[in-house]
């Protein structure tokens, strides 16, 4: 389980790492093509905001394994530590059941993008693109749960 | 139960539940009340790869922290140093403007506290000011810069107005001219007080050094094309923004890794990572509320909340009055970027109905953040500075207090001056 887990982290961190330098020379060579060579391709523009949802949401994924989400610090910031821990469950199953309704609508969606056939652009099928939606969001779902579990077993106050 | 599912999730807001959780969960609530299949989620989110201007968050982000990383910081202090330092409070002046530029390019992400901080705090001690002063100044100046061109938050509220189909359109380049003389009044005001602040200290000796002047040139002969490069091309109307970011990324890329080998190989994946943090952090706030926006508008609650001010007050003056309140209490507890997506497609069309200009509204409402950022008793920056130079919190209170007020003055200028945001564009 735990080697599975380090695993999928790293296939995280290096399909991102992957991505956003692809990303930075794709866009530096559109730019290059377009206002020297005279013509830039087709193909650059749509892909790179596809990109930008990618990086978006492999990000949001790196930040949940972290706990770096952005959210309200207050209970941090001035609480005691049964409140922290207290306040830490109730959001994490919250934050787990949410991206988890998420992830379960959007992969019914890509199955229709599927069953259609919708297009994303030139000949691209959409569905290899949007299925990154359902996927982040269910390692979400599932990390959220994670956290919930280690922090209600740990006796510590570090939660 | 129309009451108490908002009220619900207000809590699990304040109970630190990631936001992004909360404005999806608002979002499904109202598409499930209203029989919209949840499917429109993943509609809605994929609507983040169909905004050109987005490409600029990762890539500026990146640039920003790929700089903070590397000597980039020292050479920014030293040249600012070499040709600021000899005026009245010249160090405290050369802090100002190296935060304030290092902000506009990193996204007020408290990153500059983290990057110039640990320069300037000893630097500062050792010409003698007050650590009171020195503290204060440094946290204060954590945000600011964010009204200067490229900074992240102007880009996103460009994009978040740009969603909402107004009738008087607002670009990123207008915002970007706005924000150049409130932001220019807020450095002002600073370098006014940092002067004063200096008069107990011995005269300052040193006078402008041209050898030193010409050596740190040759220093930062890789960091000064940039400034020129993006701001110029921005401002001159050569490349939209996100083309001024890929040229930005991929030229500091080149420089810190490949020229001036700052950043190892080994150790650029890390800093990847490390920014895409926060990108995957905003653009997952962004996506899911696109969705509430959506649901939001359709059900008409901006009207809503409209008639309901509009019972109370009937004045653009109070109006103002209450939104600056109620923005300072606000960035207090919301980071910028939530602020932002959560509140901009409530407030803007409420503020508009009151005459108040797209753009200036951009520009009050991010001054008022990043007053935000340093007002007791949450403000993040604080809370980053405490952490970062070992200090209680209520040192730090003390210590940015008389930068709030001198601030919160030009906040209100702002707020009561819309043509000094609206002079430059037309």
């Amino acid at each position: 389980m735990k080697r599975l887990l380090v695993m999928i982290h790293r296939l995280e961190d290096s399909i991102l790492v992957l991505l956003l330098l692809a990303m930075i020379l794709l866009a530096g060579y559109d730019i290059l093509a377009r206002t020297v060579f005279g013509g830039g391709i087709a193909w650059i523009p749509p892909l790179l905001r596809v990109m930008v949802l990618w990086i978006g949401l492999l990000g949001a994924l790196l930040a949940s394994r972290s706990r770096e989400h952005i959210s309200i610090d207050l209970i941090n910031r001035l609480g005691g530590p049964m409140l922290k821990r207290i306040s830490s469950l109730i959001t994490l199953s919250f934050a787990s059941i949410v991206s988890g309704i998420v992830a379960w609508h959007s992969a019914k969606y890509v199955e229709m993008a599927i069953e259609f056939g919708d297009m994303a652009f030139a000949d691209v099928p959409a569905w290899p693109l949007q299925i990154i939606i359902p996927v982040s969001f269910g390692l979400m779902a599932l990390r959220f749960a994670i956290q919930f579990v280690q922090t209600a077993s740990s006796k510590g106050a570090n939660a | 139960m129309s009451i108490l599912i908002p009220l619900l999730l207000l809590m699990l807001a304040l109970a630190g539940a990631p936001l992004f959780t909360v404005i999806a969960a608002s979002a499904m609530w109202g598409f499930w009340q209203s029989d919209i299949d949840l499917q429109v989620m993943a509609v809605e989110i994929y609507r983040v790869a169909e905004m050109p201007v987005l490409i600029a968050i990762p890539l500026f982000t990146f640039a920003g922290y790929l700089m903070g990383e590397s000597k980039a910081p020292q050479r920014l202090v030293r040249i600012t140093d070499a040709f600021l330092g000899w005026m009245p409070g010249g160090l405290a002046i050369v802090a100002l403007v190296a935060c304030a530029l290092f902000t506009a390019f990193t996204g007020a992400s408290g990153v500059t506290i983290v990057a110039l901080g640990a320069l300037l705090v000893p630097a500062l001690k050792k010409a003698g000011y007050r650590e009171n002063f020195n503290l204060g100044l440094v946290t204060t100046s954590g945000s600011l810069g964010l009204l200067f061109a490229p900074s992240l938050p102007l880009i996103l509220y460009g994009v978040i107005a740009q969603q909402m189909s107004l009738d008087t359109p607002v670009s990123i380049d207008d915002l970007f001219l706005a924000g150049i003389l409130p932001g220019a009044l807020m450095l002002f005001a600073l370098s006014l007080y940092s002067a004063w602040q200096s008069r107990h200290i011995p005269k300052n000796e040193e006078t402008f050094d041209k050898a030193e002047a010409w050596a740190a040139i040759k220093d930062s002969v890789w960091e000064i094309p940039l400034p020129f490069v993006v701001l110029g091309g921005i401002y001159g109307g050569f490349f939209a923004v996100s083309e001024a970011a890929a040229i930005t990324a991929l030229y500091v890329l080149i420089v810190t890794v490949v020229i001036r080998r700052e950043i190892s190989l080994t150790h650029l994946p890390v800093v990847m990572r490390d920014s895409m943090k926060l990108v995957g952090a905003i653009l997952l706030i962004l996506a899911v509320s696109l969705a509430s926006t959506n649901y939001m508008i359709d059900a008409g609650i901006p009207e809503q909340i409209f008639e309901t001010i509009q019972a109370h007050v009937s004045d653009g003056f109070t109006f103002l009055l209450l939104l600056t309140v109620f923005l300072l209490i606000l960035g207090m507890m919301l980071d910028i970027f939530s602020a932002i997506v959560i509140m901009i497609p409530i407030i803007l069309p409420i503020a508009m109905q009151y005459g108040i200009h797209p753009v200036h509204l951009g520009i009050l409402f991010l001054a008022n953040m990043q007053l935000g950022y340093f007002t007791p008793p949450v403000g993040m920056n604080l809370f980053i500075a405490s952490f970062r130079f070992n200090k209680p919190v209520m040192t730090l209170y003390r210590a940015t207090l008389p930068f709030f007020f001198i601030l919160l003055i030009t906040v209100i200028i702002i707020t009561y001056w819309p043509g000094l945001s609206l002079m430059l564009i037309d």
